[in-house]
């Protein structure tokens, strides 16, 4: 028998043995869509205006690989970092904890990077995108808006959206500097951080991003990150969600997210096996 | 060693369904330190950003060691089946996971075994740990 006809029955087995355990996992709903299943063709909904509306409860698709990598889209997820850029992603990794985890906003480009699910409410003169962990924002897209000379730095930045055609193109300037992940795997920005998205909805179950991030101090030239997200089901909505109720885990985080996979995920390739299942009775 | 590509091979199947939770797994615990712990439900704190249980480990010479075993969100937990209302203090649990890497009487609850045998999956969802 070849390894692999091994592998694939010790596999097997092993799944059998594994299915025989009543772990109650059948009732939770998938955080990620496979984009195969998800039906392609109906037309995508507008307002009253005709603008296409990008309303719904948006969860991103298996086929987005590596999650959380802001990355993803460059040859072997090789980030074009400047020597500033590189001292402040040791920084990162080294004296620092996730800003998520401490309860402070992911921002953006981050939360386009998340894995996690998003709502999108939709108004005439505004659009909300409503994230885990009940962070928001509203940007506003009423003709003629331009940025201010020195706006307030933010996590998400100061946004100002348009139409061009049927895609909303979302300008951000105004970021902070400390405290910041550009993505899960504490890559950095800096506050001279510029991002463009362009969000599109090709038909009435997806939208798509397309986003130029340009960062002079910590990146040697722009790079971008392209995204699509599935439409959850009707009645699932963003939770309650209070960070800090609770956040015991904080005094027990390391600095930085810990080791990357070669695939370009954060955690262990080869953990420890958990002690054999409990004997039924 | 065929074990070891098993759970590579099951990782490696799972990657594409992993999603980003409120911390890596790997920024708390340790993935190479699995452990069991048997005790006695003391406490629950059904909570964000995790839920917690305590449960009071007695060693051979009668001392009580409570540990704290981290699980994923209320919401998550939930959707799952894993309700609040399954932890009834006084129970003996049986809790397998992993660690924290700081040393502390801290684990991630990655499966539950309640007194009538069900198991729950007490995992964070997405925070990359192993599935």
């Amino acid at each position: 028998m070849s390894p692999t006809r091994i592998l694939l029955a010790a596999a097997a087995v092993a799944c059998a043995a594994f299915a025989a355990i009543p772990i109650l996992v059948a009732q939770e709903r998938p955080m990620q869509l496979d984009d195969t299943k998800v039906p392609k063709g109906r037309p995508a909904p507008r307002m009253a205006n005709g603008k296409p509306d990008f309303s719904g409860y948006w969860k991103g698709t298996t086929q987005t690989r590596p999650g959380g990598n802001i990355g993803k889209d460059l040859p072997g997820w090789k980030l074009p970092l400047t020597p500033a850029g590189e001292a402040a992603l040791k920084h990162n990794l080294t004296a620092t904890v996730d800003p998520e985890a401490v309860c402070i906003i992911g921002g953006i480009p981050r939360h386009n990077a998340s894995g996690l699910p998003f709502e999108v409410l939709q108004g005439n003169n505004k659009i909300t995108f409503m994230y885990w962990y009940s962070y928001f924002r509203l940007v506003p897209f009423t003709p003629g808006l331009k940025h201010s000379d020195d706006p307030d730095p933010s996590f998400f930045g100061e946004e100002i959206g348009r139409w061009e055609g049927d895609t909303l193109v979302i300008d951000s300037i105004g970021f902070k500097d400390e405290k910041v992940w550009i993505d899960e795997n504490a890559n950095p920005h800096s506050d001279a951080l510029h991002v463009v998205e362009r969000w599109t909805r090709p038909d009435y179950n997806h939208i798509n991003v397309e986003t130029l991030i340009e960062d002079p101090k910590f990146y040697t030239r722009s790079f971008t990150y392209a995204r699509t997200w599935a439409l959850g089901e009707p009645d699932e909505q963003i939770q309650e969600y209070s960070c800090s109720e609770n956040n015991v885990d904080a005094a027990h985080l390391g600095f930085g997210p810990g080791p990357i996979r070669p695939d370009g995920t954060r955690g262990y390739v080869d953990p420890a096996p958990l002690p054999p299942p409990v004997p039924k009775k | 060693m065929p074990s070891r590509l098993v759970l590579l091979a099951l990782l490696l199947a799972s990657a594409a369904g992993r999603v980003a939770a409120h911390h890596s797994f790997a920024a708390e615990f340790d993935a190479s330190k699995a452990i069991r712990v048997t005790g006695t439900l003391a406490k629950v704190e059904w909570t964000n950003p995790h839920t917690y249980f305590y449960v009071d480990v007695t060693d051979e010479k009668g001392t009580v060691v409570r540990w704290a075993c981290e699980s994923g969100a209320p919401g998550a937990l939930s959707r799952r089946g894993f309700k609040r209302s399954l932890l009834k203090l006084g129970d003996t649990l049986i809790v397998d996971g992993y660690r924290a890497k700081n040393g502390a009487n801290l684990m991630d609850a990655r499966r539950v075994t309640l007194p009538d045998g069900q198991v729950l999956s007490g995992a964070s969802a997405g925070d990359g740990g192993p599935q």
